[in-house]
């Protein structure tokens, strides 16, 4: 057996390029005489032409063939040059629908906030501040804005001046009218515990008791009950003036002790003011029947306040709008009679007619 | 900005173009020059591709795919005399993709069918119709391209490396295993 030899390692190296300068004269002048490197050449360079020899579905695709791929790839390359127009149209088109989306939703988002302006502006007339162990919620039904409070204290000032709707306070055992006003309304364990008004005038409605008109600087507490049951005798009128604490000098009693009827009661003095601005509330939300009524009280309880016959005026007025022609007509002939020659005499007689 | 339109009417040329200067009309994208560089390099790079991977199928999909993507990229050409080592490369990069999908696919079809997977393309072997190319096919891809741009492209092994973006060690290292398994596979006597 021959050995192999050392320098056929040179063989491929050769081929491969990784002989350089003298190794490549050397190692081919060594081919010339050893016969196996001679071999591993040629065996070298047959494995190579076996590789590079054409074989059947190697490249046999036809002229047609490579014409029509040929084609291909020219109508895909131009279709690949037309996309920097399309991409930009389609850039264009994208930004266009973009800038459209933000136009609308700019829109929108402006209508919105409007329309929160605009409710803003309706309800904001109506500044709710409330304590931190306060549970209130507010909603809107129709004109009427409704704060319902379950528990706790409101602060609220109402701007009828910018709101056309009606504040009433729902409370858990009653409602609370307001009359363009500020005031600050409390309850607990399911009842009133106290309404104070700072300004203006409300009317309180507690389930099972006479209406409580309150005006500026009077504060409402529930009545302690009484031990004897004389409350009917105080409960003349639909809407009672509430009993008023007095400002100065600063009470040192306890609130509770305003809610003594007596000896409050009776430091105090009835407030034309606020029959007539409850009357005048009634009238301007379109309570008629109710209006004419407190405008009724009025004048039979304040018949001497120079308001006594705007009162009886205004009773007229009220009753027309209620439709009712012939409590009407004796509201006419009321005031006719006590003011025969009053400012709206002309007008009330023609009304009679 | 791409202009589009030949600034030259091929008639008007006496003397064929280089490689480089057609892929410089190419990156101004005239369509001729696509046109003259598919009838120029578009047989050995089929060849190519025909024997790296043994599929027909795939062949003038393979060979569209690379000269669509060297037109694209015929800005960044590096300017050499010939560009069929880079259409190599291209065709290459291509292949390479072809591979990971299918092995992607077989691995969800074996885990459909809950066997082991096999990363290894089939076509090849199965396309194989002579003693070379069935040799040819039971090389790994790395080693069959490499001998084939080695023997069949007669490419450099320093054009190889840097069409593989792999060292000229690996290169050597790969050519001389595929040329023992080849000469194993078809009863060459590797050794004297």
């Amino acid at each position: 057996m021959k050995p192999a030899c050392p320098r056929l390692f040179q063989a491929e190296a050769w081929r491969d390029g990784r002989l350089v300068g003298a190794e490549i004269a050397s190692f081919e002048r060594h081919l010339t005489v050893c016969h196996l490197c001679s071999r591993e050449v040629q065996a070298l360079q047959a494995l190579g032409e076996s590789l590079r020899r054409p074989r059947d579905g190697d490249a046999d695709a036809d002229e047609l063939h490579v014409r029509r791929e040929r084609t291909r790839l020219l109508a895909a390359f131009d279709a690949a040059l037309v996309p920097p127009e399309q991409t930009g149209g389609a850039r264009r088109w994208l930004f266009g629908m973009a800038a459209f989306a933000m136009l609308s939703a700019a829109l929108l988002l402006s209508w919105r906030a409007r329309r929160v302006a605009t409710g803003a502006a309706a309800t904001s007339a109506v500044i709710v501040h409330a304590d931190s162990t306060a549970s209130w919620s507010t909603r809107v039904e129709g004109s009427v804005e409704k704060v319902v409070l379950e528990r706790g204290v409101l602060s609220i000032h109402v701007d009828h001046a910018r709101s056309h709707r009606r504040l009433l306070v729902v409370l858990p055992d009653g409602e609370l009218e307001d009359m363009g006003t500020t005031f600050t309304v409390s309850a607990d364990a399911g009842r009133t515990t106290r309404v104070t008004v700072q300004d203006g005038s409300v009317v309180l409605r507690i389930h099972g008791q006479a209406a409580w008109a309150l005006s500026a600087g009077d504060t409402w507490s529930p009545p302690i009950k009484p031990t004897t049951s004389a409350c009917a005798s105080c409960e003349p009128s639909p809407v009672q003036p509430i009993a008023r604490e007095r400002r100065a000098p600063p009470r040192s009693a306890p609130a509770s002790s305003a809610r003594s009827p007596s000896p409050i009661a009776s430091a105090l003095e009835p407030d034309p003011s606020i029959d007539f601005r409850a009357a005048m509330a009634a009238l301007d939300l379109g309570e008629n029947r109710a209006a004419a009524a407190r405008f009724a009280g009025f004048v039979a309880k304040h018949a001497g306040d120079a308001r006594a016959e705007d009162a009886s005026y205004l009773r007229v007025i009220a009753l027309q709008r209620a439709g009712d022609a012939d409590r009407m007509k004796e509201a006419v002939f009321e005031y006719l009679r006590r003011y025969p020659t009053g400012f709206r005499h002309a007008e009330v007689e023609a009304l009679s007619r | 900005m791409i202009a589009r339109g030949a600034k030259q009417q091929p008639a008007e040329r006496d003397t064929p173009q280089s490689d480089a200067e057609l892929m410089l009309r190419l990156a101004s994208g005239e369509l001729s020059a696509l046109g003259e560089l598919y009838d120029r390099h578009q047989v050995p790079l089929r060849n190519f591709i025909a024997r790296a991977t043994r599929d027909a199928e795939d062949v003038d999909d393979l060979v569209h795919a690379t000269f669509l993507a060297a037109a694209k990229s015929a800005a960044r050409y590096d300017g050499r005399a010939s560009c069929r080592p880079w259409l190599m490369g291209i065709a290459v990069r291509h292949l390479r993709r072809r591979r990971q999908t299918f092995a992607r696919l077989m691995a969800i079809l074996s885990a459909l069918k809950g066997t082991a997977a096999s990363y290894r393309d089939p076509r090849p072997m199965l396309n194989a119709r002579t003693d070379v190319a069935r040799a040819l096919a039971q090389l790994s891809e790395a080693k069959r391209l490499t001998v084939l741009m080695a023997e069949v492209e007669g490419m450099s092994c320093a054009e190889i490396a840097t069409t593989l973006d792999v060292p000229i060690g690996t290169v050597w290292t790969r050519l001389h295993a595929a040329r023992r398994e080849l000469r194993q596979a078809l009863g060459q006597a590797g050794e004297p």
